[in-house]
């Protein structure tokens, strides 16, 4: 009889270990996933960029300050090596293409120019998931610190070494992207 | 268990029709179990009038009868599953939205699928000038989301965001494997009263002159039949509209909820509501699809309209 309770509880000890285990480890999983999601983004952007600015140099040579900014956080975005690097120089980039695009409704001609209006677009349109993104990883990253920070996945997290995640901030300015509208 | 309750902490919204917190779970759970009742009910409606319906004109042919309502019962659901989010496409001229051509649509939604943390769907475009939209699919792997160009000229980015996680929201809730499964009832009843009361015009008036006897049992299951016949398409279709209102309302919140911007869809609303344009003009079985009812009926009881009115879910969507 005792051995018989001993190996129920055995049994449900190890079915609660399993499934506290897989349980953070799928809510890691996930938001890992989110950031790929953003960091795919980031990517894309900078290899927008390079494209965006000559087209703007085109019209409006002499806004050195604003291809500088540009091209310094570009350069950022592409040393980052942590998330919060990466999200550093990504909210440098979002600052600067708000410059370039403020610069931009001066000038007729470039916004007229199909190139320029295509990359807006593209560069809207990548803003608008990099937010999106964002949205989600910061709800994963709460699913995942709430997982581990309550029992029972905070008995496992320490033997499993697994530490509370830092949201990502949203800067002030991203509320107001540009909004281009193609019919 | 706890990997459930935890995400149901996050993924929960207010349902804006009881004021209680429901859970997407729990949503996405109950349409998938109701489509397979559904589906089963279908099955057996079908079957036990077929049963009746031999008894009353032929007992002998009952298995033949029985078989007959199985093949056709099963063939429709299962048409129902793998084929209603072409049949909805064709039926409303969609055709897929190119990146070259959209491109503002395919990067809105694309947006908005990250958001929802569900693939994006396939995007189609509707080429009329009144603005709507509708989302089809089994499930969010097979998920689609048609645009009419009327709606993008219509709407700025954050409204045409709006609309997208609404529709999304239908996708990602299992609300179309719900309503196509519940169309297929709908459908199976009515055509079934139509070849009933077909049959029973011809069969009465044969049963007459041949066999005298028997009669009163007959005339009974007649009458039941014919009462159950003409009764079960109305509740049918006053259950269809109810749920559909519903899901309308839980759509617009959950929609609210992926964009974190109820303005925006209210906003899209609003403008719809104003719009004096031209109407789109879909089928019947089609028409509870769309975001806004796409036919307008001034004389339509609120009982009988597949989408509660805009100004209620305005509203609502103001209230968050």
């Amino acid at each position: 009889m005792a051995t018989i309770i001993i190996l129920a509880l055995l049994v449900a000890i190890a079915l609660f270990v399993i499934s506290t285990y897989n349980r953070i480890v799928t809510l890691e999983n996930r938001f890992g996933n989110a950031w790929s999601q953003i960091d795919v983004q980031l990517k894309r952007r900078n290899d927008l960029i390079p494209n965006l600015v000559e087209t703007v140099k085109g019209y409006a040579a002499h806004e050195k300050g604003v291809f500088e900014a540009v091209a310094r956080s570009r350069q950022a975005m592409m040393n980052a090596s942590s998330v919060s690097e990466s999200a550093e120089a990504a909210n440098m980039m979002t600052a600067a293409l708000g410059r370039l695009f403020a610069i931009s409704e001066a000038y007729p001609e470039l916004k007229a120019n199909e190139n320029f209006r295509v990359l807006q677009e593209e560069l809207s349109g990548i803003e608008n998931k990099i937010a999106y993104a964002r949205q989600f990883y910061n709800d994963a990253v709460l699913q995942y610190n709430n997982a581990i920070e309550t029992v029972p996945g905070v008995i496992l997290a320490g033997p499993m070494g697994k530490k509370e995640q830092v949201f990502l901030e949203i800067p002030e300015t991203e509320r107001q992207a540009p909004k281009v509208s193609f019919g | 268990m706890t990997s459930d309750s935890r995400s149901r902490f996050l993924d929960s919204i207010t349902d804006v029709v009881t004021g209680r917190k429901i859970s997407l779970l729990d949503w996405k759970t109950a349409n998938i179990r109701y489509s397979v009742l559904l589906a089963l009910f279908t099955v057996g409606l079908l079957v036990a009038l077929a049963y009746l319906l031999a008894l009353a004109i032929e007992p002998g042919a009952a298995i033949l009868y029985i078989s007959l309502a199985l093949v056709i019962s099963l063939t429709q659901s299962a048409i129902a599953y793998w084929y209603s989010d072409k049949l909805s496409l064709v039926a409303s001229g969609a055709r897929p939205a190119t990146r070259e051509e959209n491109r503002y649509l395919v990067n809105v939604t694309e947006a908005v699928a990250i958001g929802a943390g569900v693939p994006t769907p396939r995007i189609f475009v509707i080429d009329s000038p009144a603005p709507n939209a509708f989302a089809t699919g089994r499930n969010p792997r097979h998920g689609a989301i048609a645009v009419t160009k009327g709606l993008m000229e219509l709407l700025d980015r954050q409204e045409l965001e709006g609309v997208v996680a609404h529709e999304l929201s239908h996708i990602r809730n299992y609300d179309i494997l719900f309503t196509s499964m519940l169309a297929v009832t709908v459908g199976a009843i009515i055509v079934l009263r139509d070849i009933v009361l077909r049959a029973t015009r011809y069969g009465g008036r044969g049963r007459r002159s041949t066999e005298r006897k028997g009669g009163q049992g007959q005339a009974l299951i007649m009458i039941l039949l014919v009462v159950l016949l003409i009764l079960a398409p109305i509740l049918a279709t006053i259950l269809r509209l109810a749920v559909s209102r519903r899901r309308e309302f839980l759509a617009d919140a959950t929609g609210a909820y992926i964009t974190r911007n109820p303005e925006g869809l209210a906003r899209a609303l609003e403008k719809l509501r104003d719009y004096q344009g031209e109407r789109l003009e879909v089928s019947e079985g089609v028409r509870h699809l769309f975001f806004t009812n796409p036919v307008r009926r001034f004389n339509a009881s609120n009982l009988l309209a597949t989408h509660p009115p805009l100004e209620e879910r305005i509203d609502r969507l103001r209230r968050m």
